[in-house]
């Protein structure tokens, strides 16, 4: 299974436009929102000054980019194109493919999170202890596997032309809503009261507590651990059902 | 009908038991029984849709049966297949894209358990001048070729190709049965499915033909070819036909005549017009066609019919 990662690496990294939205896009954005911010002001309720907050906002949301996109279209695409079937036809585990599409998004995931930070420390004089930086990279690391999961359900479920349309909705919707753009405190009372259900929420908040040196709320860990739960079943059960079928 | 004798202790490469596969109203696969013993090269021939596919991927269990037993080796299809005992090349089967033809025959090898170098694999499948280059950039043909390496990484005891030569020119056709003869005379089982008589007949010591999923014959490919070979004969004759000396004629499987036409099947034309000659009449309007492989099936299907009611 470590060549079929590392080839799916290779294949990542020559990949221009991938690695262009998933590592150097979350910085520039970054820049783009907490460029002109200064770096003291603190954002009501929260203790974070802006640019402290758009970093872990624009970290998860890299490290989401990485996984979710790397999953759901490559895998409904070779499922289209029979290359999951031949692979079926080697020695390699059913779970093995899943496996190393994730396993690869992940290598892809981590510097795009380190860029974001190193930009904020560097560009925009974010200061964290080092335990701080050490936790924050593996939650958000960890965290993604929870939309690693998702963008496997979504390549399980969706096939042609109807995956890029569902993988950019859920996307989109979930940066959005869940705040990783704007803090939600920005918006309406009732879509703070749907956002704060979204994973997305509860995995920037993960990050968040950390950079507030609380410890972290225990309904995002509850939202992040369900959704983990529902995404990961659903692709088991998709990719069973599309076994079967094929 | 001949089956290939084999010893009955010796476990059948591949084993088909009352095998059958339904989509909705269609049966695929329909009470399908057949046995493959090691070494022998077997050509799976019937026209499209006559269920070869659903047949060998039933036998790669990619397919489950709906009832009715299939095994490789004596084993699942799955611990065959990760035993490293089979190779197979599908039509369905895509590559991976963004990457190159040495790094995907690469992946074959290492997923393999007796990998053969990737340099042999490449160079054995004729590939090893495009071997730089990306997957996505390849004609049909050796698209196919490519298929075919990953088929044969490693030291595998079968090797099961779907329409192989899909997509190929005469010449890589030819090519590509040279190399396919050289995996069988090293003593590897080799099944491939075809729609070509000529195909099969040129390669295959032993050809199954499979119409609406089920096995209408199994022989020697002269056997089948007798058969399925057929050639219809048409022509006028003047004045008072006599219907009986025509029946005397050899290789005729059927007969009609219809006012001044007569219409033949023969499985040797050239010996029955020769014989047409010697009974002294003068056929005008001769015509000698092929049947086709479709009609032959059919003329087989209709005989194989007559002869069970």
């Amino acid at each position: 299974m470590n060549s079929l990662i590392g080839l799916e690496l290779v294949r990542a990294l020559r990949n221009r436009k991938f690695l262009f939205f998933s590592v150097i896009y979350p910085s520039a954005l970054f820049l783009l929102i907490a460029g002109n911010a200064d770096s003291h002001t603190k954002i009501d309720g929260t203790g974070l000054t802006l640019p402290t907050y758009m970093m872990v906002s624009m970290a998860s949301f890299g490290a989401l980019t990485a996984v979710l996109m790397g999953n759901s279209e490559r895998i409904a695409k070779e499922r289209e194109s029979g290359w999951v079937r031949q692979l079926r036809l080697t020695t390699l585990p059913g779970r093995g493919y899943v496996l190393a599409k994730t396993a690869s998004a992940a290598v892809v995931s981590l510097p795009s999170i380190v860029i974001v930070f190193l930009v904020a420390a560097v560009v925009k004089d974010v200061r964290l202890d080092a335990w701080q930086w050490l936790g924050l990279t593996g939650a958000i690391w960890a965290g993604s596997l929870v939309f690693a999961a998702l963008g496997v359900a979504i390549g399980y479920l969706a096939s042609g032309d109807a995956v890029r349309p569902i993988t950019m909705i859920t996307y989109f919707g979930l940066s959005m809503l869940g705040g990783l753009w704007m803090p939600t405190t920005t918006f309406p009372q009732w879509l703070q009261d749907i956002a704060k259900w979204l994973p997305t929420h509860a995995y920037a908040s993960l990050g968040r507590a950390i950079e507030q040196s609380q410890a972290p709320h225990a309904q995002d860990i509850a939202v992040l651990a369900v959704s983990f739960v529902l995404f990961a079943g659903g692709a088991a059960w998709l990719y069973r059902k599309d076994t079967l079928k094929a | 009908m001949t089956t290939t004798a084999a010893p009955a202790t010796t476990t059948p490469v591949v084993g088909f038991d009352q095998v059958t596969k339904t989509y909705g109203s269609v049966r695929a696969v329909d009470g399908l029984s057949l046995r493959l013993y090691p070494g022998e090269t077997v050509a799976l021939l019937g026209p499209n849709g006559a269920g070869k596919s659903t047949t060998l991927d039933l036998l790669l269990g990619l397919k489950h049966a709906d009832s009715g037993t299939v095994s490789l080796f004596g084993t699942s299809p799955r611990e065959a297949i990760v035993a490293g005992r089979v190779g197979a090349m599908l039509q369905s089967g895509g590559l991976m894209d963004g990457v190159t033809v040495a790094e995907l025959v690469k992946l074959a090898c290492s997923l393999h358990p007796r990998p053969y170098p990737v340099a042999d694999v490449l160079a054995r499948a004729g590939i090893a001048q495009i071997a730089d280059r990306k997957v996505d950039k390849l004609s049909g043909g050796q698209a196919q070729r490519v298929r075919f390496a990953i088929a044969t990484a490693g030291d595998s005891d079968l090797i099961i190709l779907d329409e192989p030569t899909t997509g190929m020119d005469v010449s890589a056709r030819q090519a590509f049965w040279a190399t396919m003869r050289e995996q069988a005379e090293q003593g590897r089982t080799v099944l491939f499915a075809t729609h070509y008589l000529e195909e099969a007949d040129a390669i295959a010591d032993r050809v199954l033909v499979l119409h609406r999923g089920r096995l209408l014959a199994d022989g020697t490919a002269a056997e089948i070819k007798a058969k399925a070979g057929a050639r219809r004969i048409a022509f006028d004759l003047a004045g008072e036909i006599d219907e009986s000396a025509l029946r005397g004629l050899p290789f005729l499987t059927s007969v009609d005549v219809s006012g001044q036409t007569v219409r033949i099947q023969s499985s040797d034309a050239d010996a029955t017009v020769h014989a047409l000659y010697g009974l002294g009449v003068y056929p005008r309007n001769l015509e000698v066609a092929g049947l086709g492989l479709e009609q032959a099936f059919v003329a087989i299907t209709e005989a194989e019919e007559a002869k069970q009611s």
